[in-house]
C-alpha cells in the first residue's frame, strides 16, 4: 500500500498523512472509490441506523399488514404488521458484524497455518495441505450446512455458530493461499539470516513472513469478505442460519419469498440491500487488488 | 511416459484426497462431543428410542470399527440404510440424483452458448460501450446471491408474467412438457450463475490470446476476424476456462442446494437439506461424500484435460 511520495518530504508530519491518503484516494481505481463509498455509507447504515429507524426490528403493529409500500413504509409492510425498510437497517449491524468476525477468524487460523506449513516444510507441510485439500473438496455450502447440522438443535440460530460454520469453510482456502505466498518468501534472504539468528519457527512466521504476506492477505480478506454475506445469507436462507425474528437479510428473503404473490414489495429491501452491500465490497476488492499489483513491489520486497 | 506418471499420480492424490474427505465427514459426523442421539433429538428421548437408534448406528462398537465398516461399503458403493424412512440409501438416492442429473445437464448446455457469446462480444469491442455494459451487467449478476437470483427470477416469471410454475414438482408421471416448464427457471439460474463466472475469465483468456504473435500473424496474413476467434482464439483461451468450469461444476452441487429449495424441485439438494434437517447420519454422510466426489472428479478431469491440451504443461510438475 506504500505509494512513492516523491517530493513531498518537505510537508510537515501532521499534514502529511492527510495528504498521503488523499492522494491515495485520489490514485485509486475509480471501482474502488464506488465500492468504498457503498461499503461506508453500509457502516453508516449499520452504526446509526437502529437509532433512526422508524420501528423496532420486532415491532409488530407498524401498519395494515402486506399493505404494500408507501412513504411511511418504503418497502411494506409484512405478514406480522413489521415495518421492513426498519428490519432492513436494523439487520445492517447483524449482517456487517457476522460477516467481518467470520471472515477475520478464517484469515487468522488460515493465514498462520498456511505460513506456518510453507516455513517448515515436511509431514506436518504435507498433513495440513492434504487436509486443507479435502475440506475444498465439499462444496462451501454443504460444509457450512454440516457444521451447522451437526452442531445439533441447542446451537441452532446461535451467532457464533454461524462465525464458526463460515470461518470453518475459510480456512482451508486461506491456508492454501497463504502457503503459496510462503513458497515465495522463505526464499528470501531475511528469511534464512532470521533462521541462522537462531529464532523460534513461529516467531519468524509471526515478525518476517506474516508481514510480508500482508498484501496478498488483505487482498484476500476482502475477497472473503465479499463473499460472507451471501453465504451467511444462504445459511439463513435455508433455515440453517440465524433463526427468526433476527432482520438478517438472507432470512429476511427467505421469509419475504412467501409473500410474493400477496405482496412483493418486501422482498426488495433485504434484497437490494444484500446485493448492494456485496457489489460494494466486490468493486473493493477489486480496486484493491488493482493497486497492491501495481504497487506490488513495495509490498512482497 | 511423464505424462502418463503425471496423470497417475494426479489420479492417486485424487483417491487419497477422498480418503481423507471420507475421515472427515465420518469424525465430524459421529466423534463430536455429546453423542449422536441426543443431538439428533435433544434431551426428549426415551432410553427404548436412544437403543433403537444406537443398534441402527452400531454405536456400540468401537468408532474405528464403524468407520472401516461404512469405508468397506462405500468402496461397493452401498451407502447403508437411512434412519428417518429406513430405507436403502441408494434407493432413495438414485431418482433425486437422475433428477438433479437432467438438470444439471440442461444448466451445461444453457451454460456454453450463455458464457462464450457475451465473452466473445466482450473481447472483439474490448473497452468499448458494449464490453464495459457487459461487465456492470456481469458484476452486478457476480453480486447478486444465488438464493436472490433465484428467487427474482420466480418473481418475474411466475408473479409477474405468469408463465411457469412456482414450483417445479416433478416425478415419473410427469408428461415431458411438465418437465420442461418446471426446468426452466432452475436451469436459467444455475446457468447464469455459472456463467458469469466464466464471461469475467473467458473475456479475460481471449483478449490476452488475441493480443499474443501468433494472432497478429494470423490477422498480417489476411485471415477474416471470425476465423481467427473462432478456429485461432476461442481454443486458446477454453484451457483457462477449463478451471472455471470444473470449479463451476463445483458450484453447482452447492448451487442445486439453493435452486431446488427455491422452485421445491425434488433433486439431490433437497435431499441434502432434508437429511441435514433431519440429522439423518448415514443419509448425511452419503450426501456429502457424493458432493465431494464430484468436485474431486470434476478437477481431475480438468487438470487431465489441460495436462493432455497444454504440451507447456506436460514438462511442468503435477502439484499445484
Amino acid at each position: 500500500m506504500k505509494i512513492s511520495l516523491v517530493g513531498d518530504a518537505a510537508i510537515t508530519k501532521s499534514n502529511s498523512w492527510r495528504v498521503r491518503y488523499a492522494r491515495m484516494w485520489r490514485e485509486s481505481p475509480r471501482s474502488f472509490r464506488i465500492g468504498f463509498m457503498i461499503l461506508l455509507f453500509w457502516v453508516v447504515v449499520a452504526i446509526v441506523g437502529p437509532f433512526l429507524a422508524p420501528f423496532g426490528p420486532t415491532q409488530i403493529g407498524t401498519g395494515i399488514p402486506l399493505s404494500g409500500a408507501s412513504w411511511e413504509h418504503p418497502f411494506g409492510i409484512d405478514q406480522l404488521g413489521r415495518d421492513v425498510f426498519s428490519r432492513v437497517i436494523h439487520g445492517a449491524h447483524i449482517v456487517l458484524l457476522l460477516s467481518i468476525s467470520a471472515t477475520l477468524c478464517g484469515l487468522v487460523i488460515g493465514s498462520f497455518l498456511g505460513l506456518l506449513s510453507g516455513y517448515i516444510g515436511g509431514w506436518l507441510d504435507e498433513i495440513i495441505m492434504r487436509v486443507s485439500e479435502a475440506m475444498i473438496s465439499i462444496p462451501f455450502l454443504i460444509l457450512a450446512m454440516l457444521i451447522v447440522a451437526v452442531a445439533g438443535p441447542q446451537w441452532s440460530g446461535n451467532p457464533i455458530l454461524v462465525i464458526v460454520a463460515v470461518a470453518i469453510v475459510y480456512i482451508p482456502r486461506t491456508t492454501r493461499l497463504a502457503r503459496a505466498a510462503s513458497l515465495d518468501i522463505i526464499t528470501k534472504d531475511y528469511i534464512t539470516i532470521a533462521r541462522l539468528r537462531g529464532e523460534p519457527s513461529l516467531s519468524v512466521v509471526r515478525r518476517e513472513m506474516l508481514p510480508n504476506a500482508t498484501g496478498v492477505l488483505l487482498v484476500e480478506f476482502a475477497t472473503r469478505a465479499g463473499f460472507a454475506p451471501v453465504l451467511i445469507g444462504s445459511l439463513g436462507f435455508l433455515g440453517f442460519g440465524m433463526r427468526p425474528p433476527t432482520p438478517e437479510w438472507g432470512l429476511m428473503i427467505s421469509e419475504y419469498r412467501e409473500l410474493i404473490f400477496l405482496s412483493p414489495v418486501t422482498l426488495a429491501g433485504p434484497g437490494i440491500s444484500l446485493a448492494t452491500l456485496v457489489v460494494g465490497l466486490n468493486l473493493c476488492t477489486e480496486g484493491l487488488a488493482r493497486m497492491l499489483g501495481r504497487s506490488g513491489e513495495g509490498v512482497s520486497a | 511416459m511423464l505424462i502418463l506418471r503425471m496423470l497417475l499420480s494426479r489420479v492417486l492424490l485424487s483417491i487419497v484426497t477422498l480418503f481423507i474427505v471420507s475421515l472427515i465427514i465420518f469424525s465430524m459426523v459421529e466423534l463430536l462431543p455429546g453423542d449422536v442421539v441426543s443431538r439428533m433429538h435433544g434431551r426428549m428421548v426415551t432410553d427404548e428410542q436412544r437403543a433403537i437408534i444406537r443398534a441402527a448406528l452400531n454405536l456400540d462398537t468401537p468408532a474405528l470399527e464403524r468407520y472401516l465398516r461404512w469405508l468397506g461399503q462405500i468402496v461397493r458403493l452401498d451407502f447403508g440404510t437411512t434412519l428417518a424412512l429406513n430405507r436403502p440409501i441408494n434407493e432413495v438416492l438414485g431418482p433425486k440424483i437422475s433428477n438433479t442429473l437432467i438438470l444439471a445437464a440442461l444448466s451445461f448446455v444453457l451454460y456454453l452458448p450463455m458464457s462464450l457469446i457475451p465473452a466473445s462480444i466482450q473481447a472483439i469491442r474490448r473497452d468499448g460501450v458494449v464490453d464495459q455494459g457487459i461487465s456492470v451487467v456481469t458484476l452486478i449478476l457476480l453480486s447478486t446471491p444465488d438464493f436472490l437470483l433465484a428467487t427474482l427470477l420466480l418473481l418475474t416469471f411466475v408473479v409477474f408474467f405468469p408463465l411457469l410454475p412456482a414450483m417445479s414438482i416433478v416425478d415419473h408421471v410427469s408428461t415431458f412438457w411438465e418437465w420442461v416448464r418446471a426446468l426452466i427457471l432452475p436451469a436459467v439460474t444455475l446457468s447464469l450463475v455459472m456463467s458469469v463466472y466464466a464471461i469475467r475469465f473467458l473475456r479475460d483468456g481471449l483478449i490476452e490470446v488475441l493480443d499474443s504473435d501468433y494472432i497478429r500473424m494470423a490477422e498480417l496474413n489476411g485471415l477474416s476476424r471470425r476465423t481467427i476467434l473462432w478456429r485461432h482464439a476461442l481454443p486458446n483461451a477454453l484451457i483457462p476456462t477449463l478451471n472455471v468450469t470444473a470449479l463451476n461444476v463445483a458450484y453447482l452441487m452447492g448451487g442445486v442446494v439453493i435452486v431446488e429449495k427455491v422452485v421445491g424441485f425434488p433433486g439431490f439438494g433437497s435431499l441434502t437439506i432434508d437429511a441435514m434437517l433431519m440429522l439423518d447420519v448415514p443419509l448425511i454422510e452419503a450426501t456429502v461424500l457424493i458432493a465431494a466426489s464430484v468436485y474431486i472428479v470434476a478437477n481431475l478431469l480438468a487438470d487431465i484435460g489441460a495436462i493432455l491440451l497444454n504440451p507447456r504443461l506436460r514438462t511442468m510438475t503435477a502439484s499445484k
